[in-house]
């Protein structure tokens, strides 16, 4: 069974580069919400194994994301793993990151093989079910 | 005789030289007055019966020789406004002279009759004045320059304060262009439909960094004043660029509405945004408390009739009644301006905000920026709705070069002659 992957992410290009290289990987299944306020509600109807989640977006930021996500009992159980072009660290603390207790921050431009290693670690394996 | 001695009483006495030469008998002088006297300091006892080559040096006698020429010869009055004539003891003595042709019927002899003003002391004034006013241009120009670096330091610390959200867009197409080289390496299949979709993406992204890049490099450039012909509406794209991420992390609402076909204005586009960023930054600020955060960017064109409210004496100054004018608002949902600090909002270092993130320069130099474009920064509180408004005011038209007023000599009707008068040839 496919892993389920929820790419939450203004940027549009991005969010369709990136689902075509991990759908060419192999063994994810990607679904792309550009709309941060439609997160929340992308996360209830697909329930993906992992988010990758900008952190500066218009509407709510990646910080409000995850807070609302945490929340949620059932939905607290998701690992996210944070995607951001932000230079300054400081700026990325603000983001509520730390205190949302985010797995993985890593930034942009994004490592693939690194992000899929990341996947891998955080995901069960696809054929252990 | 009676008649005479109240006529050399009354020369004596009037407060300007009068002289008079006899053409008729090589211009020898007839007549010498009391100040003449004082301002020649000849008596006139060594002066009647000499001519100017007598007394005066081989230049300054010809000259005034070719003048007394001249008017016997057109038989009219003639002026000259400025001749100087430098006494025994060294002292230089201006004069403004008039002189006369007159003809004596009694002895048929044909006079020249000089009277002089002594205007050294206006001159002196007059020197002084335009030395001062020397100065005042070279402060003015000074200031002009310490203005200018000014306005780029406070440039910069725009930058440094953008640099962090400029290199965040740039950033995201370099992502882009990463996952497609990621892609693209990895083999390209004919059939692939994505390869197309991608090499799009790529080029978008280049062309969007590269944008991004430019209007930061433009941006900083550091030149004197320079305005160009410029489209409100691009200036306006530009400066969202720049701000954009500051926009996004907080979370504010943009909306922009520039009226169609509005007149060119002309601007310095660097310095121009400089203010612009400065105001978005501040309304974005303000609004820092705000549930929902709202910007408006609006601009429209506008035939002033009267003066506009709270700022008649400046609007007075800069556009008259039937100017066509740009408005530009920022418009912000924001805690408005405290009626405490309505008055030093544009004073230098003047700040409501927390230490390290304002200097309190950004105002006054962005009305600085505005006033050298002829225009008007008016900062106000919206009124019925919460927030406050900058509103710019600029001209349509390019002033046409102002006179600079400069003291300027009186009317002349011929030209000046400043005469070297030496006095060496004084002895008979």
């Amino acid at each position: 069974m496919a892993r389920k992957i929820l790419l939450v992410d203004d940027e549009a290009g991005f969010t369709e580069l990136l689902k075509m290289n991990l759908e060419r990987a192999g063994g994810y299944e990607v679904r792309i919400e550009n709309d941060s306020t439609k997160a929340l509600a992308a996360v209830r109807s697909f329930m993906p194994d992992a988010i990758l989640l900008d952190v500066v977006m218009p509407g709510m930021d990646g910080g409000d994301v995850q807070a609302q996500l945490q929340a949620n009992p059932l939905l607290a159980r998701i690992p996210i793993v944070m995607l951001t072009a932000l230079v300054d660290s400081t700026e990325l603390s603000e983001g509520a990151v730390a205190q949302a207790g985010s797995q993985m921050v890593l930034p942009k431009p994004v490592n693939l093989p690194l992000l899929l290693r990341v996947l891998d670690d955080i995901l069960p394996a696809e054929t252990a079910a | 005789m009676e008649k005479h001695s109240i006529v050399e009483s009354v020369l004596d006495n009037l407060p300007v030289a009068v002289f008079a030469k006899d053409a008729t008998d090589s211009f020898r002088f007839v007549l010498w007055n009391k100040k003449q006297e004082e301002v020649t300091t000849l008596r006139a006892g060594k002066a009647i019966g000499k001519n100017d080559y007598d007394l005066f040096s081989q230049e300054s006698a010809d000259y005034f020789r070719s003048v007394d020429k001249a008017v016997i010869q057109r038989g009219s009055l003639m002026k000259v406004p400025e001749e100087i004539i430098e006494t025994k003891n060294g002292r230089e003595v201006h004069l403004r002279t008039v002189k006369i042709p007159v003809h004596d019927e009694e002895t048929g002899r044909l006079l020249v009759v000089g009277i002089s003003e002594d205007i050294t002391e206006q001159v002196k004034s007059r020197e002084q004045l335009e030395r001062l006013n020397r100065h005042l241009v070279q402060a003015n120009e000074e200031l002009q320059r310490t203005q200018l670096q000014l306005i780029q330091a406070e440039k910069l610390e725009s930058i440094g304060r953008l640099a962090a959200g400029v290199a965040h867009e740039v950033k995201n197409p370099l992502a882009l262009l990463l996952l497609g080289v990621d892609y693209l390496s990895q083999g390209i299949d004919p059939g692939d439909p994505n390869v197309a979709t991608i090499l799009t993406q790529m080029r978008d992204a280049v062309d969007r960094a590269d944008r991004i890049v430019r209007g930061l490099v433009d941006f900083s450039s550091q030149r004197a004043l320079t305005r160009e012909a410029t489209q409100l509406d691009r200036v306006v794209d530009e400066v969202l660029l720049l701000v954009k991420h500051e926009l996004t992390r907080s979370n504010v609402k943009v909306s922009v509405r520039i009226e169609k076909d509005l007149p060119i204005v002309f601007l310095d586009m660097s310095k121009f945004e400089q203010v612009l960023i400065n105001l978005i930054i501040n309304a974005v600020h303000a609004m820092s408390g705000a549930e929902s955060k709202q910007l408006k960017i609006r601009a429209r064109a506008e035939t002033l009739e009267g003066v506009v409210r709270n700022e008649g004496a400046r609007t007075r100054e800069l556009f008259r009644s039937g100017d066509r004018v740009v408005v530009l608002e920022i418009l912000d949902n924001g805690t408005g301006i405290a009626p405490a600090d309505a008055g030093r909002l544009f004073d230098p270092f003047f700040t409501t905000k927390p230490t390290g993130l304002g200097t309190g320069l950004g105002l006054s130099v962005a009305r600085r920026i505005v006033e050298l474009h002829g225009g008007l920064l008016i900062l106000e509180n919206r009124g019925k709705e919460p927030g406050a408004v900058a509103r710019l005011l600029l001209p349509t038209k390019i002033e046409t070069g102002k006179v600079r007023t400069v003291a300027q000599p009186g009317k002349i009707d011929e030209p000046s002659k400043k005469v070297d008068t030496k006095t060496k040839k004084l002895a008979p």
